[in-house]
């Protein structure tokens, strides 16, 4: 893969991206549930239109201005984007009146914005952006496969540049099933949670994250060498895939784990044995919350990690910060579906 | 694309049929699937019509031997998937292999059962009615159970999904990413998908007339579409004959309206265009045009329009097929493809059902019987939908 990455703009819990500086001051909680902290949207979107977004769609259109404005480009020619559940309150919204109102008086709206594509819809009627639109919903791999897909779409129009995101927003009926399925904890948690494995689950999280991708390299790109995913049961069978992948080789100037502190974060630990005891490692769940679709947040952490030279206090875990960051390998999880990242 | 993607073999389960041969033999005979739900539990049973697989969730599951609690699209999907994949699984082995579904329902049938007792009590119902809620968790119950590993993906893009599915299966075998591709897509009915289309009043109470001056609007249906698509190398392992090659695909977006359609129909004229470009062929090449052809009043006109736009005077044999099998949504383009690909095997097309006024604002009018002895060298599938995604496939003879 040789993807340039050029800019990123994100909404997270840890906040939004800053022109100076890079993350807010850490972030420190006690909970179970990270919100997205959403920026004052004016000036982003129109107010007659921002009254009708549901959080996905004002994350996504805010994170794609931010991502556009940093790369100086006004629109993109192709969009493609990854959501592992899609326009959650909206679904249920529609679901509630149509149960409760026994299928009768029901209004469009709710419907309308609760199909998958709505977000990267939305972008395109915005820039009035007519060109390829993609969106992938599945589950831990719906970013990358945007992105596999901007590579694609690139080899085909290799002039071109494409806005690639991820992103998946949190509603209390999501965050309660997906603790009834285990995945989310219910106790009331610190940071440091994340940090290590558990049988509780992780954090529920949302947020959304933006790139522009082009194949031609920019002084300050960051380029997708390579990307590797796979499924795993269990972090041997994890371990085993990933010994086929000779990252021992690669000399990173930086690790980044996408520790969660559910059941597959012990694999993070025996990683950092194995090959990676020797390097800087960060991680930024902790700060986020866990989502579908975090991997897009990690991916836009470093982008701006590698762009301003710097690794923000809060998400260094182990190690000394680097004084140079070039080449970075990002290893992520959501459930039993892994992505690995060779960044340089 | 560097290497071409041939089509070796379809899967299929629709309102009209079962698998391939009894959908061509509706198709064939004028059969419609359109009818009243037996299924669906919906209060509007009597009022809305649709075109629905004509079994139960526990025949299904018989079918396709897998646990009933599937949600519905995923037992569509598995039948569908599973007809189209078991004559090359035992000679696949070590070929790459990807499994491209789309849908947009997901396991809502199963979400909507359950949130009703969800809502006056948090801790009630069962988790299997929830945990496959995912439109992705489709797609992972049906590759499991096919052990399919090397890539599996789904894509949401409304009425439009299957074809990007189907595009991103010959993107991938044509950079030789991958050396089979099943790809399609499935989708069942929901109470949830035919209130949101009530909602919209573009719901016909009766049976659809599409590229009717006096259309009224669409039916819903449901179903699973899939073609397998293979290198020439895969081929040769697998001991397969090309039924015809996937020769172009394009996605553009009409950036218009969230539901609506332009009125002179951009996106669907770049989806067109772009399509023809990629598989190096002109407007006069085109042999047949499956239309999207919902029949509500808007998609129709904007799609006839470009349609004219783009090949002016000399419009090829066009027709819907969705007076047949409804309107699929995430399974369309794949159920169509298929429809597509049986086309320029057996030399057919297939006619425009209940077509009986002309529209008065396009030129061009519908075939309305069936076409047979033809030689269809190229042919064009049309998926447009919300969001603005609208994309086209070209299927072309070998």
């Amino acid at each position: 893969m040789d993807l340039y990455i050029h800019s990123a703009g994100w909404i997270s819990a840890a906040g939004t991206q800053k022109e100076d500086g890079f993350l807010p001051e850490a972030f420190s909680y006690e909970g179970n549930r990270l919100n997205a902290q959403e920026p004052d949207y004016t000036g982003m979107i129109p107010p007659m239109q921002l009254r009708r977004m549901s959080k996905v769609v004002r994350m996504g259109i805010a994170a794609t201005r931010l991502a556009l404005k940093n790369a100086g480009i006004e629109q993109p020619d192709a969009i493609s984007v990854g959501t592992a559940m899609g326009c959650l309150q909206d679904t249920e919204t529609f679901l509630n009146k149509l149960v409760t109102q026994n299928e009768q008086m029901l209004t469009p709206t709710a419907f309308i914005q609760s199909t998958h594509n709505t977000v990267a819809g939305q972008i395109a009627l915005l820039l009035g952006c007519h060109g390829h639109n993609l969106t992938y919903v599945h589950r831990g791999h719906s970013f990358e496969h945007a992105l596999i897909n901007t590579q694609l779409y690139l080899q085909q129009h290799p002039d071109q540049v494409v806005l690639a995101g991820g992103l998946d927003e949190l509603i209390n009926t999501s965050e309660t099933l997906m603790q009834r399925a285990g995945v989310y904890t219910t106790e009331s948690v610190k940071p440091e949670y994340l940090l290590q494995q558990s049988l509780n689950g992780t954090v529920a999280g949302e947020g959304a994250a933006f790139m522009t991708v082009s194949l031609k390299p920019s002084a300050n790109a960051l380029k997708v060498e390579q990307l590797h995913l796979f499924k795993a049961k269990n972090i041997e069978q994890a371990l085993e895939q990933f010994a086929a992948l000779g990252f021992e080789n690669v000399n990173a100037d930086l690790v980044v784990f996408g520790k969660s502190g559910d059941e597959h974060t012990g694999l993070y630990n025996e990683l950092q044995q194995q090959y990676f005891s020797k390097q800087p490692i960060a991680a930024y769940k902790h700060q986020t919350g866990e989502f579908g679709t975090s991997s897009a947040l990690g991916l836009a952490f470093i982008t701006e990690m590698v762009q301003k030279n710097i690794v923000p206090d809060q998400l260094l875990i182990a190690g000394e910060k680097p004084s140079s960051i070039k080449k970075v390998i990002f290893i992520n999880h959501y459930l039993n579906h892994y992505s690995c990242w060779v960044l340089g | 694309m560097k290497q071409s993607a041939y089509i070796v073999g379809t899967g299929i389960i629709s309102a009209i049929g079962m698998n391939t041969a009894s959908c061509l033999a509706s198709l064939v005979n004028k059969t419609p699937g359109i009818d009243k739900a037996r299924f669906l539990q919906t209060h509007w049973q009597d009022e809305l019509p649709v075109a629905e697989v004509k079994f139960s969730n526990e025949d299904l599951a018989k079918m396709a031997d897998v646990d009933q609690q599937w949600p519905r699209t995923a037992l569509l999907s598995m039948i569908a998937a599973k007809e189209a994949w078991l004559p090359f699984q035992e000679t696949a082995k070590g070929l790459r292999t990807g499994f491209f579904s789309a849908n947009t329902v997901g396991g809502m049938d199963l979400t909507e059962q359950f949130y009703p007792e969800y809502l006056k009590d948090n801790n009630t119902g069962e988790n299997a009615m929830f945990v496959n809620h995912e439109c992705g968790a489709i797609t992972e119950l049906v590759a499991e159970a096919l052990d399919i590993h090397d890539f599996v993906t789904t894509i949401s893009t409304a009425c439009s999904s299957s074809a990007n599915s189907i595009m991103m299966a010959a993107q991938m075998i044509g950079n030789g990413m991958l050396d089979i591709a099943i790809a399609g897509g499935a989708d069942c009915l929901s109470k949830f998908t035919l209130n949101g289309f009530n909602t919209l009043m573009i719901l016909d109470k009766q049976p659809c007339q599409p590229f009717d001056q006096n259309r009224r609007g669409l039916n819903l249906g449901e179903g699973a579409g899939y073609v397998v698509l293979m290198s020439e190398k895969a081929m040769q392992q697998c001991n397969a004959k090309a039924i015809c090659t996937l020769s172009g695909y394009a996605n553009a977006n009409d950036a218009y309206h969230q539901t609506a359609s332009s009125p002179d129909g951009i996106g669907n004229k770049l989806a067109m265009q772009g399509a023809m470009k990629i598989a190096g062929i002109e407007a006069k090449d085109i042999s047949y045009i499956n239309l999207h052809g919902t029949g509500t009043a808007n998609n129709d006109s904007s799609e006839g329009k470009a349609i004219e736009q783009i090949f002016g005077s000399n419009i090829p044999m066009a027709s819907s097929t969705k007076a047949y099998t409804g309107h699929t949504l995430g399974a369309a383009a794949g159920v169509e493809a298929v429809f597509s690909v049986l086309s320029i095997r057996d030399g057919i097309v297939y006619p425009n059902l209940r077509f009986e006024t002309p529209m008065e604002d396009i030129s061009w009018q519908p075939v309305t019987e069936l076409k047979t002895g033809q030689d269809i060298q190229h042919v064009l599938s049309n998926s447009f939908g919300f969001g603005g995604n609208c994309s086209s496939l070209v299927f072309s003879k070998c």
